[in-house]
């Protein structure tokens, strides 16, 4: 055990070292694909908050990716923030996240009062939900057309990067200090059994709120990076189906309720993506590629979001 | 007439069932009695088909029925009527009984099958028009076990007939079925209670952690010293 | 408003609350009787609207062929979704059906819109959008005008929720589907193959699905990438009008047609989706027992 957490650590320290340097001697190409499998990460590990730790399969990651990325936009775009000067960037990234924040804290409400796989449709429910609202409100968001980004704001893609690393090693870091913490033992209780962590005086709903809005957190920044270095978003690029999917995919392949599974898993499928994508110039477009795989993982390992580690505990217990 | 041998079933890793084998012969009743957990609801599932056997014989009239599907098995006669009973909540009394006669019409026609039902437990024809989920506790297991004889099985298998209900309703319910066994009936009694699935049985089985431990008729089981400590000692009717 | 506005209005929402009643319905009997929650299920609403845009406007067939042609066509994909996508999942645990089932019928339905609207733009329309025109625009009933669109929407919505209703009311297969949606294990002890049923409400319910699908197409051009709405709109229902209830079914259906019509009336038809989507947050809020509260009792 000791030495296979000695050898994860040389290749973690390995991989940062080597994503330290990519934006200083890769292709510009390199370093954007490196950049979005870096934010894809970032979705996949807050994902694996809710779908690894605490048992509720999401499909509604991306929705905090997009809408903070438009309140960033819309927010810089309206000039409301020009008194700050260079600061300005920074405090409409604050404003996103706390208004992400919020908006998770209230979706908490409707989305647990259910479980399993209703939750997992009503979450993507609220991302169809906000899709709708901003191709509706064309005078506030662009609608159909999208909103490009003042070039006065632009994040040049070596800042980007970095802030996005940045962000992947925080969301790592957040997923292993959660497992570490009371609020991960609560978690932990409640993916086992909800009716033995009612019993023990939890309040469910309570624990579960918090980790909503703690995983969007690290999303919501997320987006506001890739927003203002984009330069343009639409609902496509900021609510896409792949910004909800692709994490699930990634904790479920990498392996769902441990730190490195969603890093690996991310790895690995912005590999076939790329090379899909780059390399292979397949006439099929990606999005059915993304449903063959879901459908294949759900045919093949039933358990889904249950990783191996918690189904032999489970075992344990019950043979007791 | 039912004949299990060497039976063993596992969920996944865990072993529930190591070789239980037992007989029941026609006309007799049969108890199989043991705590929770046991064993017992897990080898009726496997008589029913419910779940996957490892190893072993299932036979009724000399002939396995561990290659049939579970939803066939009641046209070989036996007939099953499971624990926390196995009615259709949302359905009339009478919609619930036409249902025990939906594989093997009875040989009479279906309607005096009812009656003979009706016959044996008459509350059900006052309730005949009711949702069975409105019935009371009692109702819904003498429901349950009417809906096991619309078929006319020639065996019986009822699993902790008495669970949940009111020692008076058990008494009630206990002399229906001593009767049924009057009348012929082949029956395999499977209880927690045991005192009274004893005092009824002909022959019995006591399983323990998945494995036959005791047999012997009901009287001498009663008599048994192990039996008494284990079971009945101080709180022999439990519940 | 002038009445005959009203009665335009009143017909849309009861003709689009009938579509809506019978997916929802479809949807809950393979739920209640599987316990798979097809996500895929709208995705068959956009083929069935996408096969009939072929045949009906495409290619030269006469409309009883076409209407043969799609309901066979989809029953065959019906027993075929069955077998490869239902059917795995029967000997399994219900947290591993809920997760597993969503994980598949979310993947099939991706990969189908995907592909659908991909070769559709490629193959037939650069613009994938599924649309039926019928031929009577206006009939005359009493002297009053009624859309005949609406008109027939209403009426073949309408026969196929009583030939659901007949079939499981006076049949014996229909009395096991019921059974089965009630108390699995009984219901298999007493004989009935859970297999048969489960193929039977696939077969039937994907064909009337995509059926549903056409009938929606003479009313709302539909895009390939509706179906998951369309499921949603469903589940909407579902969770209003209560697992394998066809009352509720009814009920939930048109509550939800009249609300979407009314929407599109006074804010224009692009806030109708919103509508079955705020629905469905607020009975989540507003039911304190929660999605299928009951079932678990």
């Amino acid at each position: 055990m000791g030495s296979a957490r000695g050898v994860m650590r040389v290749a973690g320290g390995l991989a940062v070292a080597v994503s330290l340097l990519i934006p200083l001697v890769g292709t510009r190409d390199l370093v954007t694909a490196t950049f979005f499998t870096g934010l894809y990460i970032v979705l996949a590990l807050n994902y694996d908050i809710l779908g690894g730790f605490l048992g509720y399969m999401t499909l509604g990651q991306g929705a905090f990716f997009g809408v903070a990325a438009y309140v960033t936009v819309l927010l810089l775009n309206s000039a409301r923030l020009d008194a700050l000067g260079r600061a300005d960037m920074l405090v409409a990234a604050l404003v996103a996240v706390a208004a992400t924040a919020l908006m998770a804290f209230g979706f908490a409400y409707p989305l647990f009062r259910l479980s399993g796989a209703y939750f997992a449709i009503a979450t993507f429910a609220m991302v169809l939900l906000i899709r709708h609202f901003i191709l509706n409100l064309p005078d506030l968001t662009g609608g159909s057309y999208g909103v490009y980004v003042n070039p006065r704001h632009y994040l040049s893609l070596t800042v980007a990067y970095y802030l996005g690393l940045g962000l992947l090693l925080a969301s790592a870091w957040l997923n292993h200090a959660i497992a570490g913490s009371r609020l991960g033992l609560a978690v932990a209780a409640i993916r086992e059994s909800e009716l033995a962590a009612s019993t023990i005086g939890l309040d469910l709903f309570r624990v579960k709120r918090r980790v909503l809005v703690l995983s969007a957190i690290p999303s919501a920044l997320a987006g506001a990076v890739f927003g203002l270095q984009a330069g343009y978003i639409d609902v496509d690029a900021a609510l896409g189906v792949d910004k909800t999917l692709l994490p699930v995919i990634m904790a479920l392949m990498g392996g769902s309720g441990r730190v490195a599974g969603p890093v690996v898993g991310g790895l690995v499928v912005r590999g076939i993506d790329v090379t899909l994508k780059n390399y292979l110039h397949l006439t099929v477009p990606a999005l059915a590629i993304y449903g063959l795989i879901l459908l294949t993982i759900g045919l093949l390992m039933p358990e889904g979001v249950l990783n191996v580690a918690v189904r032999r505990r489970r075992l344990a217990a019950r043979s007791v | 007439m039912l004949e299990v041998r060497d039976l063993s079933v596992a969920y996944g890793d865990l072993r529930v069932l190591w070789g239980v084998g037992f007989t029941v012969r026609p006309g007799e009743l049969v108890a199989l009695i043991g705590p929770n957990g046991a064993g017992k609801s897990t080898t009726l599932k496997a008589i029913a088909g419910l779940i996957g056997v490892e190893d072993g014989t299932v036979t009724l009239d000399g002939t396995s029925l561990l290659g049939e599907p579970p939803y066939t098995r009641i046209r070989r006669g036996i007939s099953l009527v499971p624990e926390g009973r196995g009615l259709f909540p949302a359905m009339s009394v009478e919609e619930n009984l036409e249902l025990g006669g939906f594989a093997v019409p009875p040989p009479e026609g279906l309607a005096r099958a009812l009656e003979r039902v009706y016959a044996l437990f008459p509350v059900l024809g006052q309730r005949r028009r009711q949702l069975a989920g409105a019935l009371s506790g009692g109702e819904q297991q003498m429901l349950a076990i009417g809906m096991g004889l619309v078929s006319r099985p020639r065996l019986l298998v009822l699993d902790e007939p008495s669970l949940g209900l009111a020692p008076l309703v058990v008494d009630h319910l206990y002399d229906t079925i001593a009767r049924l066994r009057r009348e012929g009936l082949t029956i395999l009694l499977v209880e927690q209670q045991i005192f009274l699935a004893l005092e009824l049985a002909d022959r019995a089985y006591v399983i323990e952690t998945g494995r036959i431990r005791h047999e012997g008729s009901g009287r001498a089981l009663l008599a048994d010293p192990h039996v008494q400590a284990a079971y009945l000692g101080g709180a022999s009717r439990p519940g | 408003m002038t009445f005959q506005t009203l009665l335009d209005l009143v017909l849309g929402g009861v003709s689009l609350g009938g579509i809506y009643a019978l997916v929802a319905f479809t949807l809950s009997l393979s739920l209640a009787t599987t316990h798979v929650l097809n996500v895929a299920h709208g995705t068959f609403m956009v083929l069935g609207a996408a096969l009939a845009t072929l045949l009906f406007r495409v290619t030269p067939v006469s409309w009883p062929v076409a209407v043969l042609a799609l309901l066979a066509g989809f029953a065959l994909l019906g027993l075929f979704f069955e077998a490869a996508f239902v059917r795995p999942f029967a000997a399994k645990s219900p947290q591993q059906i809920l997760v597993g089932s969503i994980l598949v019928t979310f993947g099939f339905a991706l990969a189908v819109e995907a592909l659908l609207g991909y070769y559709w733009a490629r193959l037939v329309d650069p613009q994938p959008s599924f649309s039926l025109t019928f031929p009577r625009a206006r009939v005359t009933l009493l002297g009053l005008a009624f859309s005949g669109t609406r008109l027939t929407i209403l009426v073949v919505a309408a026969a196929a929720i009583t030939a659901f209703h007949l079939l499981l009311r006076s049949t014996p297969l229909g009395r096991a589907v019921r059974a089965l949606s009630q108390n699995y294990v009984g219901a298999v002890i007493l004989g009935v193959n859970p297999r048969l049923v489960s193929l039977t409400i696939y077969l039937t319910g994907i064909a009337a699905t995509a059926a549903a699908g056409a009938l929606l197409a003479l009313a709302i051009p539909l895009e390939p990438y509706s179906g998951l709405r369309l499921t949603l709109v469903a589940m909407t229902i579902v969770v209003i009008g209560g697992v394998g209830s066809l009352p509720g079914a009814l009920l939930g259906g048109g509550l939800l047609g009249m609300a979407e019509v009314l929407t599109a009336y006074v804010l224009g038809s692009v806030w109708s989706p919103v509508v079955s989507l705020l629905v469905f947050f607020s009975v989540l809020v507003v039911r304190p027992e929660g999605l299928w509260g009951r079932r678990a009792a």
